[in-house]
């Protein structure tokens, strides 16, 4: 690590104030990517924003037709959260799924989904279910913030604060880990909201992207066999050493079609 | 806690004693060191697969606070030093000439081979100090072209690493009688040919790497301690070959090591720059790898590319093999490195299958990669590989069942012992037996209706088996020492090294059971050069067989002398002394001694006989293994393989072993279950994978696979105990490395089983899914 200063601050508005004051200030949420960068000597900021002692910044509250998600709430609890297990049980397997019991006991919602990694879990479910970005400045709507690899519709010290997911008919998620990290090597959501089908893919591309023609040939027939090989071309997806963009592209439909099967229970 | 004596030290399921420390923290590893004054080593590493060095700048980092010192290769040509030489037992090209060894320096000088080769040492108050420095030191590369693949290296016009070396060869090698092959593949049925790779890949323990050198000025004398599994012979090499010190001045020690699998064998260049660095400075200088650091210099094992060829009848009888093998070195001879490839991997040839005709043929070729050593196995693995997969693949081939083609060419027990066509000297065993007591417990009786409960969940599922035969190897000698303390404990130094395998336990069991004495007074050290006078440290599965007999040699002869001295006391002669457990008595009386009065005795002239020196009980005896031992055994095992994603799921695991005797189950089945999680990784998803141009693309655990607990299927392990060896004193067969020459072609076969209806008869290792997948979708298109 390159050395760096530490900030406390304790409410939202500090925040800013903190960070303002930074020369070149980031935002230290569960640190489960953010540490391991610092400790490659990958980033130097001048000080650290924690998150960590911020006033209602964590804990997840159900609605009747949304379940809202503090920022810091960790992975564990989002697993473990008899509300999400009954209304929405795919984004409970999904956080229950996330690396091991000390990422999913220290990595938070808003830290991943901020990060934006190509092969994390939670875009999936953030784009898949169609939820609300909530920020210390505006509320963002899931397809409008992912914006690339590792990039989002966050502004420069913009804070997320809050995710809600609206609670969706049937939803199913079905991850293919990458062998060497558990990670998303390819991860399908979908999600049926009435008429309207939602398909998420992560892990597959350089960032979570909808499948319009899935999505179309689900809201026909909500059944597995509605999902065709070929639906999503191979030309734009990754391609290294653990899978070929052919293998992806194969994998979107496998695991789409599981995710449905998923879903219809 | 009751006090616990060994019966007989054999055969009892003893915990292991070393697992309270290392579980709870108070394990004692080379980065829980710290010495007075002590300074950080880091090495700057080569990002460069083939390059000359210009020119190398380090002023700015020597002007950074902190920071004591930086050497390169300019200061080892200043210093002469030697090189870091190999051991290769095998060291003639077949015809005659000498094996190719070019100059292992422990630092690049003027050229680099391999990506992660040192560049320079840099030595601070701090590891940031070191990291900053490295940041600032200035290195001119000229690229030169590279080639990372053995197939490509030994090519024409391919890129020249050493000057002097055509091709890139290092060596060739022939075993076996080429004569007898050729006739026995004239003669037969069918010869079956069978292209097979076996994947590079990396030991990973735990523990990486790391080392902490201090000097002594006064006297002139160093103290190494060293994650290493090898302290005597290495000792040897980095004081009297490279530093050229003398080794009576490097007192070399390893405290507890955390994992080695061969990859913590061999002599590594950072040990050495710490000791340059030590004696500069005249301060501790200790070195830790990293993880990536790991990936890109601890040593690479298997790597190997084979032509294998299997002549057999129409009836399935076997008549001649030949197997012609590709295996790389990497950038530089590695400790023993040329070895595996050629003299390691031919001689278990043939498995314990009856030939008319061997033929085992070998290249071993530099490229610009880390060097290669010995990986768990060296070339065992590579042969039963070979063996297993080659059945197989004829069977599928054929239409022949593969349990019965290695039931019909079994070597039976009447015609052992025997000498094989490759030279081993297999004494003892029943191949036929073990094989069907793996069959048996694997219930294949029950296979179809598995096989059809997975086929409701739309998986195939396959079985397959594995027959194979190794031997032991490593040093032959080895030396055991106790010593009565006046404490009441009892000193048992043996020159193995564990590196976690428990020789804490079994050894202090083995000494408790011969002497009688309770087993938590035995103080056991190893890997330490003042603790013995010779060791062989860890390798060839050699631990128990040349360890444990020494451990038992000298008890027998503790025992003798404790006879003498209770002969002296009932004044009778020694031999009418008998002993058991514990107790030294003349039969017919009530004349009896515990071994602890006798201990206690031996320091008092008056209680000794004439021909006896106070401390004569305090023994030191070194064994030697005549002919290496010959473990076998079969292992089977099912898999379960999704045909949409490729995905393999091994779903259950059965092994039956001939280790000879067994003196510890638990620990055996821990050596056992081990292998096989080695071999699963390497079987499904473990690959060191250079680029072309000679860049490591698995540099971190982030790109390379390594198998986690829930990877690994319910194992019933079982032994083979009627056939032990007399071929050392406890009748063992070693049990270190079987687990990973069975698993991958146990593994590989049942997945080409399970994948038989589309046509699928190989895959090269690892199986991964897209390679499984991509396998099914060519038969397939193939039709």
């Amino acid at each position: 690590m390159y050395d760096f200063g530490i900030k406390n601050p304790t409410s939202v508005d500090d925040v800013k104030t903190a960070l303002g004051e930074s020369d070149d200030g980031q935002f230290l949420a569960g640190g489960q990517t953010l540490i391991p960068v610092l400790k490659q000597r990958l980033a130097m900021p001048s000080d650290l924003i924690s998150l960590a002692r911020v006033d209602g910044l964590s804990g997840i509250s159900a609605g009747g037709d949304s379940i809202s998600v503090k920022a810091m709430t960790c992975h564990a609890e989002v697993a473990a959260n008899a509300d999400i297990k009954s209304a929405i049980p795919a984004l409970a397997k999904l956080a229950g799924g996330i690396g091991d019991p000390h990422v999913r006991n220290r990595g938070t919602i808003g830290g991943s989904v901020a990060n934006n990694d190509p092969a994390a879990d939670y875009p999936a479910a953030v784009l898949g279910l169609g939820a609300t970005v909530v920020t210390s400045e505006r509320e963002i709507e899931a397809d409008n913030f992912f914006t690339g690899m590792f990039d989002t519709a966050l502004n420069e010290g913009e804070l997320i604060t809050e995710i809600s997911f609206p609670i969706p008919e049937a939803a199913g998620y079905i991850k293919f880990p990458n062998p060497a990290t558990r990670y998303a090597l390819v991860a399908v959501m979908v999600a049926k909201f009435g008429n309207t089908v939602r398909v998420a893919v992560t892990g597959a591309g350089p960032c979570v992207f909808r499948v319009a023609e899935m999505e179309q040939a689900l809201t026909a027939s909500f059944s597995p066999d509605s999902i065709k090989d070929g639906m999503v071309p191979a030309d734009d997806l990754n391609n290294d050493i653990h899978a070929s963009r052919e293998y992806r592209a194969h994998l979107i439909g496998v695991l789409a079609r599981r995710a449905v099967a998923e879903a219809n229970g | 806690m009751a006090t616990y004596v060994a019966r007989n030290g054999i055969g009892e399921n003893q915990r292991r004693v070393e697992d309270f420390r290392f579980l709870t923290g108070h394990g004692h590893y080379i980065d829980d060191m710290k010495l007075e004054n002590q300074a950080y080593g880091m090495v700057l590493r080569s990002p460069e697969a083939h390059a000359d060095i210009k020119s190398i700048d380090a002023t700015e980092a020597l002007a950074l606070d902190g920071v004591l010192l930086v050497v390169t290769g300019e200061d080892w040509k200043a210093a002469g030093y030697g090189t870091i030489p190999t051991k290769s037992g095998v060291r003639k090209f077949k015809d005659g000439s000498d094996l190719k060894e070019p100059p292992h320096h422990a630092i690049a000088i003027d050229r680099v081979r391999y990506v992660g080769q040192p560049v320079a040492l840099v030595v601070a108050e701090s590891l940031d100090a070191c990291r900053d420095a490295m940041e600032l030191i200035e290195v001119d590369y000229e690229s030169l072209p590279a080639v990372s693949h053995q197939s490509e290296a030994i090519k024409d016009g391919a890129p020249q690493i050493w000057d002097d070396i055509p091709n890139n060869i290092c060596l060739d090698f022939e075993l076996g009688d080429e004569d007898a092959q050729k006739k026995a593949f004239e003669d037969a049925d069918h010869v079956i040919t069978l292209e097979l790779i076996n994947n590079r890949v990396t030991a990973t323990p735990i523990e990486p790497r790391g080392a902490l050198a201090d000097y002594d000025a006064e006297s002139g004398k160093f103290t190494l301690w060293n994650a290493s599994q090898n302290i005597h012979a290495n000792r040897d090499t980095i004081a009297d070959t490279v530093l050229k010190i003398g080794k009576e001045n490097l007192h070399h020690i390893a405290p507890d090591v955390g994992g080695g699998f061969g990859g913590k064998n061999g002599v590594y260049p950072e040990p050495i720059l710490i000791l340059h660095a030590a004696r500069e400075i005249k301060r501790p200088v200790k070195w830790v790898n990293d993880r990536s650091e790991s990936f890109l210099s601890d040593t690479h094992g298997r790597d190997q590319v084979s032509t294998v060829q299997l002549a057999l009848d129409n009836d399935g009888t076997f008549r001649g093999l030949r197997t012609e093998t590709v295996g790389n070195l990497g950038a530089f001879c590695g400790t023993v490195g040329p070895f595996t490839p050629t003299g390691g991997s031919s001689r278990t040839q043939g498995g314990p299958f009856r030939f008319d005709g061997i033929y085992y043929t070998a290249i071993a070729p530099f490229t610009n990669t880390c060097p290669l050593d010995p990986y768990r196995g060296a070339g065992r693995p590579e042969g039963s590989y070979q063996m297993d997969r080659i059945i197989d693949y004829a069977a599928a081939k054929l239409g022949m069942d593969p349990i019965e083609l290695r039931r019909k060419n079994l070597i039976p027990p009447s015609d052992l012992p025997m000498k094989s066509p490759m030279g081993l000297d297999i004494d003892c065993g029943n191949f036929p037996e073990v094989f069907e007591k793996t069959i048996e417990i694997s219930d294949r009786a029950g296979f179809e209706k598995r096989k059809e409960a997975s086929e409701a969940k739309g998986l195939k599922r396959g079985f397959g088996v594995c027959m194979y035969l190794e031997c032991t190897g490593g040093g032959p000698k080895e030396e055991a020492k106790v010593t009565f303390r006046d404490d009441g404990k009892v000193e048992l130094s043996v020159g193995t090294a564990s590196t976690g395998m428990g020789h804490e336990t079994v050894f202090a069991q083995l000494l408790s059971g011969h002497l009688g004495i309770a087993m938590e007074d035995v103080v056991f050290r190893q890997s330490d050069t003042d603790a013995t006078d010779i060791g062989g440290g860890h390798g060839g599965s050699r631990g128990l067989e040349v360890g444990g007999s020494a451990v038992t040699q000298t008890s027998r002869q503790i025992i003798e002398v404790g006879k003498k001295i209770a002969a002296h006391r009932f004044d009778v002669d020694a031999g009418e002394i008998e002993f058991e457990e514990g107790r030294f008595h003349v039969p017919g009386t009530n004349h009896t001694m515990t071994i602890r009065d006798a201990i206690d005795s031996q320091n008092d002239p008056d209680s000794l006989p004439d021909d006896l020196e106070p401390g004569c009980m305090n023994i030191s005896s070194v064994f030697e293994r005549g002919i290496i031992s010959i473990p076998n055994g079969g292992h089977a095992c099912e898999v379960e393989v999704d045909p949409e994603t490729g995905t393999v799921k091994v779903d259950g695991y059965w092994v039956v072993d001939d280790f000879g005797t067994i003196v510890n189950k638990m620990l055996a089945d821990g050596q056992v279950m081990g292998g096989i999680a080695q071999g699963l990784g390497q079987a499904l998803m473990e690959n060191i994978h250079y680029d072309e141009s000679g860049q490591l693309v698995t540099g971190s655990l982030m790109d390379y696979a390594l198998p986690r607990a829930d990877d690994m299927p319910r194992m019933v392990i079982d032994y083979y105990e009627d056939a032990p060896t007399e071929k050392n004193l406890l009748g063992v067969k070693g049990a270190g490395e079987a687990g990973c020459v069975g698993a991958p072609p146990a593994i590989v076969n049942a997945v080409c089983d399970a994948l038989k209806e589309y046509g699928v008869h190989h895959i090269d290792m690892p199986l991964t899914p897209e390679k499984v997948w991509q396998a099914i979708r060519d038969a397939k298109a193939a039709g």
